[in-house]
C-alpha cells in the first residue's frame, strides 16, 4: 500500500514503505518513576498488535504516548516518519491531522464520555475537527449505527450499562473512521456477553486494512484480537512475535506477571502447585 | 439510635440520583410543557418567575400558581410529586421562616396573645413569602421536569449565554453522577466495615478523609478527561451542535407566554 | 444559605448579578490564561466535586452534624479564581435542576457563597499560612480559620442583602413585600446558626481535607503555597489556643468599643429611642414591644439543624454576645483582606523579580 504523505511546513513527500509508527529508545517518567523505560518499537500499517503486560507494566502510558498526549522524556516517536513533539502540535494542521488519523479508546468509559448525551458524545470530535453540519449528522448517524446505539441517541451517559458505555464511547472514536485505533482494555469490567460482542465489532471493523493497538492483560484475548503480540514488564519490552508461540511460554508469561501459580489440594493432602494461564477472558 | 453521618450522606446522595433519575424520564415523556422548544421554554418560564418576584400583589402571584398548576397537570407531572419534592419542602423551609414576621411586623394588631401582637402588615408579609417561593418553585420544577438537562443548556446559547458555560455546566452535570457513585461506593464500603459507633473526632477525621480522597480522585479524573478530550481534537475551542426549530405551535406559546409576563407585570404593578 | 425566590427583590437580584459578572469575567479570563486547554475539564469535574461535597453531612464537635459549601477546600486547592467559579456553576446546577436556592437569586447565592466565601477564604489561608511548610500544621489552622471566616462572611452578606429588604420595598400599608425582618433581626438569626453549626462545618471540612492532603497528597497544597518554607512549624497548640482567643475577644473588644454594629442589639427594641426610630423606620407604626422573644423564635428556625446546646445560648445577654460577634467578623475581615492586599502585592513584587 503506497502511502503519499504531504507535510504542508517541509513540503516535502514522504513514500513508502514507512512505518505508523516508529518508537525509539523511548523514556517517560512520572514526576521521576520511568512508567516507560528505554522502549523501542516498529508498527506496520495495518498490522493488529497487542501490548501484553500486568498491571503498571507501562502499557497505557504507550498508548498515550502513542496519541501524542505524552510526550517522551527522552527518544523519539514518529508517526509516518514525523516526530511526534509538543512543538509539532501546536501547529492546527498537525494536530487535527494527526487526531483524525489515530484514535483512542480510554480503559475507563468515565473519562471517555464526557458529553451530556449520547449524540453529543459521539459528535465531539467531528464538530472539534469542524466538518460541516450535514456531513456530522451523517457521520454521526452511520457510527451509531454501526455500534447499534442508536436507539439510546437522546440518553446522558449515566444512564447507560456498561456493554452499552463502552459501544458509545467506541462509536465516538470510529466516527472519525481513523487509520488507527489505540485500545486500552477493550473489554475489561464488562459482561461476559457485552465484551464478546466488544470484540466481534473490533474483529470486524476495518476490514483488516487498520491498524489496531490494543493494550491488555488478558491473555485470552490476544489471539482474538492481534497478529504479532509485544510482552511488556516494568516499562521496557520482554518478548515479541507471534501471539500464538508467545502465549505458549509459560515461563515467559509467568516473569512478566501474566500468570500466577495456582496452589490446589491432591488426594494425598499435599499441595500442589503449577503455572496456571487464562485462557478464558476475565470479568 | 440516631442515625449515623455515614447513613444520612448515604441518603442524601441516593435521593440525589433518584431525584435526578425521575426528573429525566419524566422530561423524557410526552406532555403539554415537554413538546415546545426548550428555548421558548426557559424564556417563557424564567419571564413567569421575574413576574412572580416583582409583583406587588398577592393576586397575581397567586393566578400564576394557579396556571403552573395547570401546566404541570398538562404535563404528565403527578401533583403528588411536586407536593413531596416541591411544595412541602419550599412550605416547611419558608413556612417555618415566615411565621414569626406574623408576630413581629409593626403594623395593625388584630389580635393579641399575651402581649404578642399580630398585624395584618404581618400576615400579608407572610403570605408574600410563602407563595412567591411556591410559585417560582413550581415554575422552576416545570422547567426541568419537562425538559432534559442539555436541552436547557444548548437553548442558553440562545441568550447569548458563553459557550465555555454551556460545556462546562453540561460536564459538571454528567460528572456529578461518576462522583455520586464513587462517593456512594466509598462510604456504603466504609458503613460495612465499620462495627459500633466511633468517637466524635474519629467520625469527623473519616468524613474529612472520604471528601480528601475524592478530591484527589476528582482532580486525577479531570486530567484524565483532558486527555480524552484532547486525543479527540479539542484545542481549547468547544463546539456545540444545537438543532432546535421552533414550529407554527412555539411561535404560538412563545405569543401566549410574552402576553401572560407583560399582563402579570401590568398587574402587578 | 441558598436564597430561594422570592425573598429578595428582582433589583436586589439584579444589582447582585451585576457585581458578580465582572468577578466571573476576570475569573474566567484568568483561569483560561492559566489552564489553556485545562480549564473546561477541570473546572467541570472540581464544580462536580464542590457538588457532592455540600451533600456530605459533616459530625460536628458538639454531637450535631452540618452540611458545608466547600468553598474553603476549594479556594485552598485551587485558588480563588478557580473556587470562584466551580462553587458558582455547583450553585447553579443545585438551583435550577435540584431546585435548591432561587433562579432569580443565583447572581445573589453566587455573590455570597461563591465570590465573597472564596475571596475571604483566600486572604484569610494566605495570610495565616503565610510561608509554613506545606506539611505544616499551621496551614491546618490556616485552614480552619480560613473556612470558618468565609461562610461567616458570606452569611453575614446574606443577612444583610435579607435585612435590607424590609427598608426598601413594602407595601402601602407597610407590610414588607420580600424577606420580612430588618438588619436588627435577620443579621443575628443568620449569624447564629452560622457562627455555630454552618461555619463549623465549613472548618471541620477545610481543616480536616488540609490534613488528610498533607498525609496523602502534598503536592495539591503546593499550587497555592508560595514560597512555603521547608522548615517544619514545632507546635500548633499556642496557634490554635490564638485563634481561640481571636475569636472570643474580637466581638467582647467591639462591644466594649460600642462601635455602630451595636445598634441591633434587641435591647433596642425595649428602650425608647430604639423604638422610636423603629417606628420611624416603619412607617410610624408602634413596633411591638416583645421583639427578643420573636428574635429567639426565629433564631431557632433560621438554619434547619440546631446544636443541641443552642437554646440557653439564645438568652438575652449571650445573644447581645453573638450579634457583635458577627459585626466582628466583620471588622476581622476587613483587616483580613486589607493584609492580604498587601500581602498579594508584595507577592507580586517578588514573583517579578524571580522572572
Amino acid at each position: 500500500m503506497a502511502r503519499r504523505l504531504h507535510d504542508p511546513d517541509r513540503s516535502l513527500f514522504l513514500v513508502w514503505p514507512v512505518n505508523v509508527f516508529d518508537v525509539s529508545a523511548v523514556s517517560y517518567r512520572y514526576d521521576s518513576v520511568p512508567a516507560v523505560d528505554n522502549l523501542s518499537l516498529a508498527i506496520q500499517a495495518g498490522r493488529r498488535v497487542a501490548l501484553l503486560g500486568a498491571n503498571g507494566s507501562g502499557k497505557s502510558t504507550l498508548l498515550r504516548l502513542l496519541d501524542g498526549l505524552y510526550f517522551p522524556t527522552s527518544g523519539s516517536i514518529c508517526f509516518h516518519g514525523q516526530p511526534l513533539t509538543e512543538q509539532r502540535f501546536e501547529d492546527d494542521r498537525f494536530a487535527f491531522d494527526f487526531r483524525r488519523r489515530v484514535a483512542l479508546l480510554f480503559q475507563d468509559p468515565d473519562v471517555q464520555l464526557f458529553n451530556p448525551t449520547v449524540f453529543d458524545e459521539v459528535a465531539f470530535a467531528p464538530l472539534q475537527l469542524r466538518w460541516s453540519r450535514e456531513q456530522i449528522a451523517e457521520r454521526v448517524h452511520t457510527a451509531m449505527e454501526s455500534m447499534e446505539i442508536s436507539h439510546l441517541r437522546d440518553r446522558p451517559p449515566h444512564r447507560l450499562s456498561g456493554g452499552e458505555k463502552k459501544r458509545v464511547a467506541l462509536a465516538s472514536v470510529l466516527v472519525l473512521d481513523p487509520e488507527v485505533l489505540l485500545l486500552d482494555e477493550p473489554a475489561a469490567a464488562l459482561d461476559p456477553r457485552s465484551q464478546s460482542q466488544i470484540i466481534d465489532m473490533l474483529i470486524g471493523w476495518g476490514d483488516g486494512s487498520k491498524t489496531v493497538i490494543t493494550a491488555t492483560h488478558d491473555l485470552g484475548l490476544v489471539e482474538d484480537i492481534a497478529d504479532h503480540c509485544c510482552i511488556l514488564r516494568n516499562g521496557r519490552i520482554l518478548a515479541e512475535g507471534d501471539p500464538s508461540e508467545l502465549l505458549r511460554d509459560q515461563e515467559l508469561l509467568a516473569r512478566a506477571n501474566l500468570i500466577h501459580a495456582h496452589r490446589h489440594r491432591h488426594g494425598s493432602g499435599s499441595v500442589h502447585s503449577h503455572p496456571h494461564t487464562h485462557p478464558h477472558r476475565h470479568e | 439510635m440516631k442515625k449515623g453521618f455515614i447513613e444520612r450522606t448515604l441518603a442524601n446522595l441516593l435521593s440525589a440520583s433518584e431525584y435526578a433519575a425521575t426528573a429525566e424520564d419524566m422530561a423524557a415523556s410526552r406532555g403539554l410543557l415537554q413538546a415546545i422548544d426548550p428555548r421558548i421554554k426557559v424564556a417563557g418560564l424564567f419571564g413567569l418567575i421575574v413576574a412572580v418576584a416583582a409583583s406587588r400583589r398577592l393576586w397575581v402571584i397567586e393566578a400564576i400558581f394557579v396556571f403552573s398548576v395547570m401546566l404541570a397537570l398538562s404535563s404528565q407531572i403527578k401533583l403528588a410529586r411536586l407536593l413531596h419534592w416541591f411544595w412541602i419542602p419550599v412550605l416547611f423551609f419558608t413556612g417555618t421562616l415566615a411565621l414569626p414576621a406574623i408576630f413581629l411586623t409593626p403594623g395593625r394588631p388584630v389580635a393579641s396573645l399575651r402581649g404578642i401582637y399580630v398585624t395584618v402588615q404581618g400576615i400579608r408579609t407572610a403570605s408574600f413569602l410563602i407563595s412567591r417561593a411556591e410559585a417560582a418553585s413550581t415554575l422552576s420544577a416545570l422547567l426541568v421536569l419537562t425538559t432534559p438537562w442539555p436541552w436547557i443548556l444548548k437553548s442558553l446559547r440562545t441568550f447569548r449565554c458563553p459557550i465555555v458555560m454551556v460545556a462546562i455546566l453540561g460536564m459538571t452535570y454528567r460528572y456529578i453522577f461518576v462522583i455520586l457513585r464513587t462517593a456512594f461506593e466509598m462510604f456504603e464500603s466504609r458503613k460495612s466495615r465499620t462495627v459500633g459507633t466511633l468517637e466524635p473526632r474519629e467520625r469527623r477525621r473519616l468524613a474529612a478523609s472520604a471528601a480528601g480522597v475524592l478530591l484527589s480522585k476528582s482532580l486525577h479524573l479531570a486530567g484524565d478527561v483532558h486527555l480524552a478530550m484532547q486525543s479527540r481534537g479539542f484545542r481549547g475551542e468547544i463546539y456545540i451542535m444545537q438543532d432546535f426549530r421552533a414550529t407554527f405551535r412555539d411561535w404560538w406559546w412563545l405569543a401566549a407566554f410574552t402576553t401572560l409576563i407583560a399582563v402579570s407585570f401590568w398587574c402587578g404593578r | 444559605m441558598h436564597i430561594p425566590d422570592g425573598y429578595l427583590s428582582p433589583a436586589t437580584c439584579g444589582a447582585l448579578a451585576a457585581v458578580s459578572a465582572p468577578f466571573w469575567y476576570v475569573s474566567l479570563q484568568r483561569m483560561k490564561r492559566l489552564l489553556n486547554t485545562r480549564m473546561i475539564p477541570l473546572l467541570s469535574v472540581f464544580a462536580a466535586f464542590s457538588f457532592i461535597v455540600m451533600m456530605f453531612n459533616l459530625p460536628l464537635p458538639g454531637g450535631t452534624t452540618g452540611h458545608a459549601v466547600g468553598v474553603g477546600i476549594a479556594t485552598i486547592v485551587l485558588g480563588p479564581w478557580a473556587s470562584i467559579l466551580a462553587i458558582s456553576i455547583a450553585l447553579v446546577i443545585q438551583a435550577v435542576f435540584f431546585g435548591d436556592g432561587g433562579i432569580t437569586a443565583i447572581g445573589a447565592n453566587c455573590f455570597n457563597m461563591a465570590i465573597v466565601a472564596s475571596l475571604t477564604a483566600w486572604a484569610v489561608y494566605r495570610v495565616v499560612a503565610g510561608r509554613s511548610a506545606i506539611g505544616s500544621p499551621r496551614r491546618i489552622v490556616a485552614a480552619a480559620l480560613a473556612g470558618y471566616l468565609a461562610i461567616n462572611v458570606a452569611a453575614l452578606a446574606a443577612a444583610v442583602e435579607l435585612g435590607i429588604q424590609p427598608t426598601f420595598y413594602h407595601d402601602a400599608s407597610g407590610a414588607p413585600l420580600y424577606a420580612p425582618y430588618p438588619l436588627h433581626i435577620a443579621i443575628p438569626a443568620m449569624m447564629i446558626g452560622h457562627l455555630t453549626v454552618a461555619g463549623l462545618a465549613e472548618l471541620v471540612l477545610s481543616a480536616g481535607v488540609v490534613a488528610y492532603l498533607q498525609r496523602a497528597d502534598p503536592g495539591l497544597l503546593a499550587g497555592t503555597a508560595p514560597g512555603a518554607s521547608t522548615i517544619e512549624a514545632r507546635s500548633t497548640k499556642t496557634l490554635w489556643a490564638a485563634l481561640g482567643v481571636l475569636m472570643i475577644l474580637t466581638p467582647l473588644g467591639i462591644l466594649a468599643a460600642g462601635s455602630a454594629w451595636g445598634e441591633w442589639a434587641p435591647e433596642d427594641f425595649t428602650s425608647k429611642t430604639g423604638r422610636a426610630q423603629i417606628a420611624a423606620a416603619s412607617g410610624n407604626q408602634a413596633p411591638p414591644s416583645a421583639a427578643p422573644a420573636g428574635l429567639r423564635r426565629i433564631a431557632s428556625f433560621w438554619t434547619a439543624p440546631m446544636p443541641r446546646y443552642a437554646p440557653p445560648m439564645l438568652k438575652s445577654p449571650v445573644f447581645g454576645y453573638l450579634l457583635s460577634a458577627a459585626s466582628g467578623a466583620g471588622l476581622i475581615i476587613l483587616v483580613v483582606l486589607f493584609g492580604g492586599w498587601i500581602f498579594e502585592r508584595r507577592m507580586a513584587v517578588v514573583e517579578r523579580r524571580m522572572k
